[in-house]
């Protein structure tokens, strides 16, 4: 790590993100833009999926997926700029790497979504209760990314290196 | 009257204590991604975004997204006394509750048409005038208080 952060600090980008006046607050803002809408859509797609709301068709609620991905990219530039401003401070933050472990078992997951219900979703009854490998999904899904929010809130407060 | 909050047991458990502050600031969080979330969810709906949710079926989400309304409320209340007299005369801080406060109102507004009148936008199609023009100010509302809360950190 030690490598990765001298390499990063002093770089173009690096002095761009900590030299831009306002730069660190607009990107928290965009940052937090980003996070509402991440995990505002997904609390409607997987509190459905996991059988909550059935009123809620199911198909439909599918439609929010686009703004969980605006929102998710909103966060990872903002995010990647974040550790380019300041690599010592976040590769030395334990909460830092669990976050990104919480990040990779999300996306993980994701996949699973992709490969086991995507296909045969659109057969589902719109209305009906979902199996226990969509409720499974859903919940996995729910606590890594209220996970991520949680650690990326508490960063400055544990475990600075 | 700041002052004397500052000065509380409760103030002093925020500010002070190890886990007093990080907890509340960890609740904030959850409960604005909530709030925010799903509201923001529901006004793109109302404008006409994810044709096949059935607006009558939006109201079953309203008790969630006040769930995280009370979660963002509370622990907000908490924050707020570790620095009562430095929030109290925070001009982005200020403007933040007053958007909030806005975007609440607009939420019991939408709330009570879409009682009233969602069988008869989902048997038309389209939602009034009017509520779409609400939902549009309540994502303003809603992204407004996002930027001042961040703001009041910095000015």
């Amino acid at each position: 790590m030690e490598g990765f952060v001298q390499a990063v600090e002093g770089s173009a980008i690096n002095q761009w993100v900590i030299g831009t006046a306002w730069g660190w607050p607009i990107m928290e803002i965009i940052h937090f833009i980003g996070l509402s809408l991440l995990l505002g859509s997904l609390l409607v797609i997987d509190l459905r999926m996991a059988g909550f709301f059935r009123q809620l068709n199911i198909v439909a609620t599918h439609k929010l997926l686009p703004w969980t991905f605006v929102g998710f990219g909103m966060n990872l530039v903002t995010g990647f700029l974040f550790l380019m401003g300041d690599p010592a401070r976040y590769t030395a933050n334990i909460g830092f790497w669990w976050k990104m472990f919480l990040v990779a078992v999300a996306g993980l997951n994701a996949l699973w979504f992709w490969v086991k219900i995507n296909p045969v979703m659109k057969t589902w009854e719109p209305h009906a209760d979902t199996p226990l490998v969509a409720k499974t999904i859903a919940w996995v899904s729910l606590g890594s990314w209220f996970g991520v929010l949680l650690l990326g809130r508490l960063i400055p407060y544990i475990g600075t290196g | 009257m700041f002052e004397w909050l500052e000065g509380t047991k409760v103030s002093m458990w925020v500010g002070e204590s190890l886990w007093g502050y990080p907890i509340m600031l960890g609740l904030h969080a959850v409960g604005l991604a909530i709030v925010v979330g799903i509201f923001v969810m529901r006004d793109l709906r109302l404008i006409g975004f994810f044709e096949g949710i059935s607006y009558e079926s939006l109201d079953s989400l309203r008790k969630l997204a006040w769930t995280g309304f009370v979660i963002n409320a509370t622990s907000g209340c908490f924050l707020f006394t570790s620095q009562a007299t430095t929030f109290a005369s925070s001009t982005p801080f200020l403007l933040k509750i007053s958007m909030i406060f806005l975007a609440a109102i607009c939420a019991a507004v939408i709330q009570n048409k879409m009682r009233d009148e969602a069988p008869q936008w989902d048997s038309s199609g389209a939602v009034i005038g009017s509520v779409r023009a609400i939902a549009m100010v309540s994502i303003a509302l809603w992204t407004g208080a996002i930027i001042a809360g961040r703001l009041t950190a910095y000015l």
